[in-house]
């Protein structure tokens, strides 16, 4: 890895107020992205995942240290220069979006739009197209979001997110709330994506074989901090889950995560 | 799902405006013939350039600038209640207005410049207040932008009530009809006073159509993809703001057209900004132009101020949209 990094943080805080009066702090942490690379997160609830993809998009500002797109810090970068480079399909979104697929998937061309421009232009028209056979949903393009089931509008979300035609991907638990079946279809996706356009991606998710499926390495977010971070049998071993959850892991096949011990 | 395509509704819209300002100044307590118009007749033609004309022009006017700022607040604050009227924006000029009114006693002829200013500053004011709420606490969106409003209209009606109370009996019936919105205007100084600051208002919506319809999926995916949400809502507010403000300072809190205009178009034309601002624009004013025709017709000779007619329609939907509502917003 001779190239630079496509995302590096330095000395990365975030300080979040919570609800009520606890706030927590996300980092300090260092971490560098390889160009083509997947790392996968996984952590338990409210280690700070959402705020370190946040963080990492460039949709929080640091409290302190700084993060970096091949080497040009986000501070000297716009909203819309962000967008051109890192797209985020984050978690949670309006139950309710009065769109259909290729209007959704149109908008994710924003960053490339102008001001003045009326319509989108035949280049934008492509890229579209691009992403709605990328992401396979050509067959439901033009229905309603609204109308789909829980997985094929996260699929949509993610053709939204292709359009922008970004060099980062990142996503916030693409999987949590979706069926077996569909929960398979979103990883398989992202599989054929990364593999196949080489796009750079980031997700947090709570599916650990997931994790160990995609990530070329897997980051373990522990109370804001690093609790491990290397290859996936490593980070995803029975003895490393069960220190980083609290809870019994038992040792599953090789090249699998460790499953949780339902056993006493 | 939709009968017509987008843009040929809005070319039916255009048509409906045109009809409406064209047809409503021959209508009234008194009706006017074409043929009396074309003949010349003195009486006749008065009552067209002086007193309907303009009349209907501001209506037209007046009605496109609060469905404007309607469509521009609820996709802002993506809830479907927002309007300038619940926000507590329209109270909030008007508040201004009356303070105004108040002491421009001695002013004399600065009167309106003085009341508009006035009119700006509540607008600019009450929507500082409920926008700053709203955006502090995040969750429960919904809830906390329309509670907001409702303080900042209590505190302006209980404020606007005091300012009366301090009035003589004139100043007092002028402030009170003024407060029931009203369009009855004899010549075009308003009409040509509220044109620059509606279109302003209708501009700012335009430059921002994608904006706007990338924040239908809500503001972390419309930031994603590079929208800078505090730099839009600024900009947003400030243009609704003064078009609402320049607004109130000629024709007085009028309610509830930018709460039912907007709801109605989106079902014509759809959500492309770019279309539906326009919409919003010509069906508020058409709306407005025919409540006013009503509105100095069915009582005439009385002429029933605009306001309590569009409150009346506009509460019962408020309740009605509050009660089918689906989803959080």
């Amino acid at each position: 890895m001779n190239e630079p990094p496509v995302l590096a943080a330095r000395g990365l805080v975030r300080e979040e107020r919570g609800r009520g009066n606890a706030g927590w702090t996300l980092g300090p942490l260092d971490l560098d992205i390889a160009a083509g690379e997947c790392l996968a997160l996984v952590g338990p609830n409210g280690a700070g995942k959402t705020t370190l993809l946040r963080s990492l998009a460039g949709l929080r500002r640091p409290s302190r240290g700084d993060v970096a797109h091949r080497g040009r810090s986000f501070e000297g970068l716009s909203r819309r220069d962000l967008a051109r480079r890192i797209a985020y399909v984050p978690q949670v979104r309006p139950a309710s979006v009065p769109l259909t697929v290729r209007e959704a998937v149109e908008l994710g061309r924003y960053p490339h739009l102008s001001r003045f421009q009326l319509a989108p232009s035949a280049a934008d028209h492509r890229a579209v197209d691009q992403a709605l056979a990328a992401a396979g949903i050509e067959a439901f393009a033009d229905r309603p979001l609204d109308e789909l089931s829980g997985g094929e509008r996260q699929m949509a979300w993610i053709a939204a997110a292709l359009a922008q035609e970004a060099e980062v991907l990142i996503l916030d638990e693409p999987t949590t709330h979706l069926d077996p079946r569909h929960q398979r279809d979103v990883a398989g996706l992202l599989h054929r994506l990364h593999r196949e356009t080489g796009v750079t991606v980031l997700l947090a998710t709570h599916d650990l074989d997931l994790a160990g499926m995609l990530g070329d390495r897997v980051l373990a977010l522990r109370a804001g901090r690093i609790f491990s971070l290397g290859p996936p049998r490593e980070v995803l071993a029975a003895e490393s889950l069960a220190a980083l959850f609290d809870a019994p892991f038992r040792a599953v096949s090789e090249g699998r995560a460790a499953r949780l011990s339902l056993a006493p | 799902m939709r009968p017509l395509r987008p843009r040929s509704a809005l070319a039916l819209l255009g048509l409906v405006w045109l009809a409406v300002a064209l047809g409503a100044p021959l209508l009234g307590s008194q009706p006017i013939g074409l043929s009396d118009l074309l003949r010349g007749d003195p009486t006749a033609l008065a009552i067209f350039w002086q007193l309907r004309l303009p009349r209907v022009l501001l209506a037209l006017l007046a009605g496109g600038a609060l469905a404007t700022a309607g469509l521009g607040f609820q996709t802002l604050f993506r809830n479907p209640l927002a309007e300038p009227y619940t926000l507590g924006v329209a109270g909030g000029a008007a508040l201004g207005a009356v303070l105004a009114l108040r002491v421009s006693e001695g002013l004399g002829a600065l009167g309106l410049p003085l009341v508009a200013l006035a009119s700006f500053a509540g607008a600019l004011g009450a929507t500082a207040l409920v926008a700053g709420v709203a955006i502090r606490r995040r969750e429960g969106e919904t809830g906390t932008l329309l509670l907001a409003g409702i303080g900042v209209s209590l505190s302006t009606s209980a404020l606007i009530l005091f300012v009366q109370y301090l009035a003589d009996a004139t100043q007092t019936f002028r402030m009170v009809r003024w407060m029931m919105g009203g369009l009855a205007v004899v010549g075009y100084r308003e009409v040509l006073w509220l044109l620059p600051w509606t279109l302003l208002g209708l501009a700012a919506l335009l430059a921002a159509r994608w904006d706007l319809n990338l924040l239908l999926a809500g503001e972390e995916i419309a930031a994603s993809r590079g929208v800078d949400i505090p730099r839009l809502r600024l900009r947003i507010l400030i243009a609704t703001s003064l078009m609402i403000g320049a607004l109130v300072a000629v024709a007085g809190p009028i309610g509830f057209v930018g709460l039912m205009v907007p709801h109605a178009l989106r079902r014509l034309v759809g959500h492309d900004h770019l279309i539906l601002a326009p919409a919003c624009l010509l069906g508020g004013g058409a709306f407005l132009a025919l409540a006013d025709l009503a509105a100095r017709t069915v009582m005439a000779p009385a002429d029933l101020p605009v306001g309590v007619l569009t409150a009346l329609l506009g509460g019962p939907f408020f309740l009605v949209l509050l009660a089918v509502r689906r989803g959080r917003g």
